[in-house]
């Protein structure tokens, strides 16, 4: 782009900076997708913004403190749903990937014919977005808490597949054959070598997959799929409060299955 | 290691019986019904069938319908949504970043930081887009801040991480050679970051463009509002054609930010 | 004037070269270079007392995802304000200045490849490049070769005697390796606890200097054996 002479006549070029392509590229992907996207201030309610963050976690109307309080004994059997199905789906899930891991990763079965078309049907349920899965799944077996287990079990199943599976054909493969070598039979040099380098790694991955879901509880009870989610849907247009509350409680509940998660995986190691 | 052997026994039993348990306390309750599964089978065959079902016109939008009101266009307003608010939360998310960095500004306030980014990363997004709606509209603005505030808290914390790792040795020489500040950070740490942070931006995109959906049910802008249409009329066929042109979009952006991010190292 | 700082590890050698230009503060003293008090220094003053002071280290410290040019540049920012800096803009002169420095060590053509895919000699080189960017009256090099090959460090040291001969720039080295040392310098300090015990020429050192300098023979570690390129 641009030439140098240096002094001992040696002549140089200097090639052109490669992150102008980036720096353009982002504000022509910007300046195209802000079309869709409708900026009107002038129209714009802030104050509507602290009146609802009030509404939430004060109350209001008619009611009190007490009620206020009371209102969180109500969440007992939604969370107990919600757990129910965090927990459920994603051992279920988990426990249906394990299997199917297997059989995809190219360094367990050799023929192609069959790891490609099980790593394509895994993409597929993969890149649903859970909440479609979720609607999907109330029509499959109508709304209700059975919805959202069979909800998560298709998500936990998607990504603990895909991640099973990157984590198989990585494995270190030397004690698998350093077995086979010495005379084991496949199937033990299989279960000495293989399965327990890749079980830490599985349940790590089982409770990453577990933290996801129990932030998915919100969402899920909103499309009817059971759980915490419910109580929003059900009071979002007339009582704040219950809402509130049952924010706190969600809020509660992540916090805590974080710090086990935290915990658990420090203990894995 | 034969010593060790009847301990295995005892985690492994243990672990199936804590199996046994969760699947037991999963299907209790009366709010479960388990006959419902009974009639999959024949359901299944049907969803399918029916799934397949795409409706072109309302796909594209072409026919009786308008552009605007066609599938394709709102999967284009759901990526818009996920692209714009990724960036404007990754923006917001490098002071953070900053901030939460232990080896540049100590324990104290990383740790101030930190929580207040994981109260920010906590809170649920469909909350969050509710309460925005309330101030910014039912439209896919309030859905971009939704999506932007919520990867505030994501990214500010996978930042810190980068930054915390960072080779600092350019630090020294920098000094040496009568640096200040700000000459520091664009000579020795964004040359060395900057890969780092966009790789985790790439992955947050991925993972916001699904996200997207969600914000529809409450009219935050994006696929979302559709699915509640399709949800209340119980409509396989809808659902199919809105599952088609999500999985394309999603799969595209899964493809386009994998291969980005492997030329980032 | 080439010196080479010698004496067991932890005797205080980087101690010493770093308080030189301030890198590590001294309690009490004065350091003074050109009639000025080094140690008494502060910020802006203390920056551009530093400009004129390049200084070598032993795992190099490039910015390793830039590519060579830009880490030479780097060198020259305490001539310009940081407007200019920040955003990339030196002066012409300034980009020649840093070619030239490039051209001096020899890595010319590596110009515009990022700085981690160089050999650890090659990289030791840039490092050098940069330091003669800033257009230094000395050089400090904290145990510039201790990082690399045998055949490597020589080539290496013969760079930095050219400079000195060449350039005319004062070049003070902490050395790992006494026979390098000796063979390269021409005035020896010799650390021992933390004070100086030894300062003159190095034809001057023999075994009895270097026993009381380490307080013991000579290890093998401590002679590098491969004396010619």
């Amino acid at each position: 782009m641009r030439e140098f002479t240096l002094k001992s006549v040696a002549k140089v070029k200097q090639p052109f900076n490669k992150i102008w392509f980036v720096i353009g590229g982002l504000l022509i992907t910007t300046i195209i997708f802000a079309q869709f996207i409708p900026f009107t201030p002038s129209s714009y309610r802030l104050s509507e913004l602290g009146v609802i963050f009030k509404r939430l976690f004060v109350p209001y109307g008619v009611r009190t403190w007490n009620d206020y309080f009371g209102y969180f004994k109500e969440m007992q059997t939604p969370l107990i749903e919600s757990i129910q199905i965090s927990l459920g789906g994603t051992i279920i899930g988990s426990v249906l990937a394990f299997p199917v891991a297997f059989l995809s990763a190219h360094n367990v079965i050799k023929n192609k014919f069959i790891s490609v078309p099980i790593k394509l049907i895994m993409n597929l349920v993969r890149s649903i977005p859970m909440i479609i899965l979720a609607v999907l799944a109330t029509f499959m077996v109508g709304t209700g808490v059975l919805s959202g287990i069979v909800a998560i079990t298709l998500f936990s199943f998607g990504i603990m597949a895909k991640m099973l599976y990157e984590a198989i054909e990585t494995v270190d493969m030397s004690p698998f054959e350093a077995l086979e070598s010495s005379g084991a039979n496949k199937l033990v040099a299989f279960n000495y070598a293989i399965f327990s380098q890749i079980k830490p790694i599985y349940l790590g991955y089982v409770i990453y997959v577990f933290e996801i879901n129990v932030r998915s509880s919100a969402v899920l009870g909103y499309v009817g799929a059971g759980g915490i989610g419910q109580v929003i849907s059900d009071n979002i247009l007339y009582n704040y409060n219950k809402v509130g509350v049952a924010i706190i409680t969600i809020f509660i509940t992540v916090i805590v299955v974080q710090i086990f998660s935290n915990w658990t995986r420090r203990k894995l190691k | 290691m034969y010593g060790k052997q009847p301990k295995r026994w005892i985690i492994n039993t243990i672990f199936v019986v804590l199996l046994i348990v969760v699947i037991i306390f999963t299907f209790s309750g009366s709010t479960i019904k388990l006959t419902r599964l009974k009639n999959l089978d024949y359901t299944l065959g049907d969803m399918f069938r029916r799934i397949i079902k795409i409706q072109w016109d309302f796909f594209f939008g072409v026919g009786d319908y308008q552009f605007s009101q066609g599938i394709v266009h709102l999967v284009l307003e759901t990526f818009a949504i996920g692209f714009l608010g990724t960036l404007f939360g990754a923006i917001l998310a490098i002071p953070f970043g900053f901030l939460g960095a232990e080896s540049l500004v100590g324990k104290k306030v990383a740790k101030i930081s930190e929580v207040i980014l994981l109260i920010i990363r906590v809170f649920p997004e469909i909350i969050l887009a509710i309460i925005l709606v309330k101030g910014f509209g039912m439209n896919a603005f309030s859905g971009m801040l939704t999506i932007g505030l919520h990867s505030i808290g994501m990214l500010g914390k996978l930042f810190s991480e980068a930054i915390d790792n960072m080779d600092k040795s350019p630090f020294e020489a920098l000094d040496s050679v009568g640096a200040n500040v700000w000459q520091k950070i664009r000579y020795g740490v964004l040359p060395n970051i900057l890969p780092d942070l966009s790789s985790i931006t790439l992955y947050r995109l991925d993972i916001n463009v699904r996200a997207v959906s969600i914000l529809g049910l409450v009219s935050a802008g994006g696929i979302g509002s559709i699915l509640t249409i399709a949800s209340s009329m119980w409509s396989w066929e809808l659902l199919g054609t809105i599952l088609l042109a999500v999985i394309i979009m999603v799969m595209l952006v899964d493809f386009i930010s994998s291969s980005l991010r492997k030329k980032l190292v | 004037m080439c010196t080479a700082i010698i004496g067991v590890s932890g005797a205080g050698k980087s101690t010493l070269l770093r308080s030189i230009n301030k890198m590590h503060e001294i309690s009490e003293g004065s350091i003074f270079i050109d009639d000025v008090d080094v140690s008494k220094l502060k910020d802006k003053e203390l920056r551009l007392m530093r400009r004129n002071i390049g200084m070598i280290f032993q795992s190099f410290n490039l910015v390793k995802r830039m590519n060579v040019f830009n880490n030479v540049l780097a060198g020259r920012v305490a001539y310009h304000n940081t407007f200019k800096t920040v955003f990339g803009l030196f002066p012409k002169e300034d980009k020649l200045i840093a070619l030239e420095a490039l051209e001096t060590m020899g890595i010319l053509e590596k110009a515009f490849t990022r700085a981690d895919q160089l050999s650890g000699g090659q990289q030791q080189r840039v490092a050098l490049a940069r330091a003669l960017a800033q257009e230094p009256k000395v050089i400090l090099a904290d145990e510039p070769v201790a990082s690399l090959d045998p055949i490597t460090t020589v080539q290496v040291m013969n760079d930095f005697l050219k400079i000195n001969k060449a350039l005319g720039i004062t070049i003070i080295a902490n050395m790992h390796h006494v026979d390098l040392a000796l063979k390269y310098a021409t005035r020896i300090i010799g650390i021992k606890g933390g004070y100086v015990v030894f300062d003159g020429n190095a034809e001057s050192v023999n075994e009895e200097v270097l026993f009381n300098i380490y307080g013991r023979t000579i290890r093998h570690d401590e002679m590098l054996g491969a004396t010619d390129a």
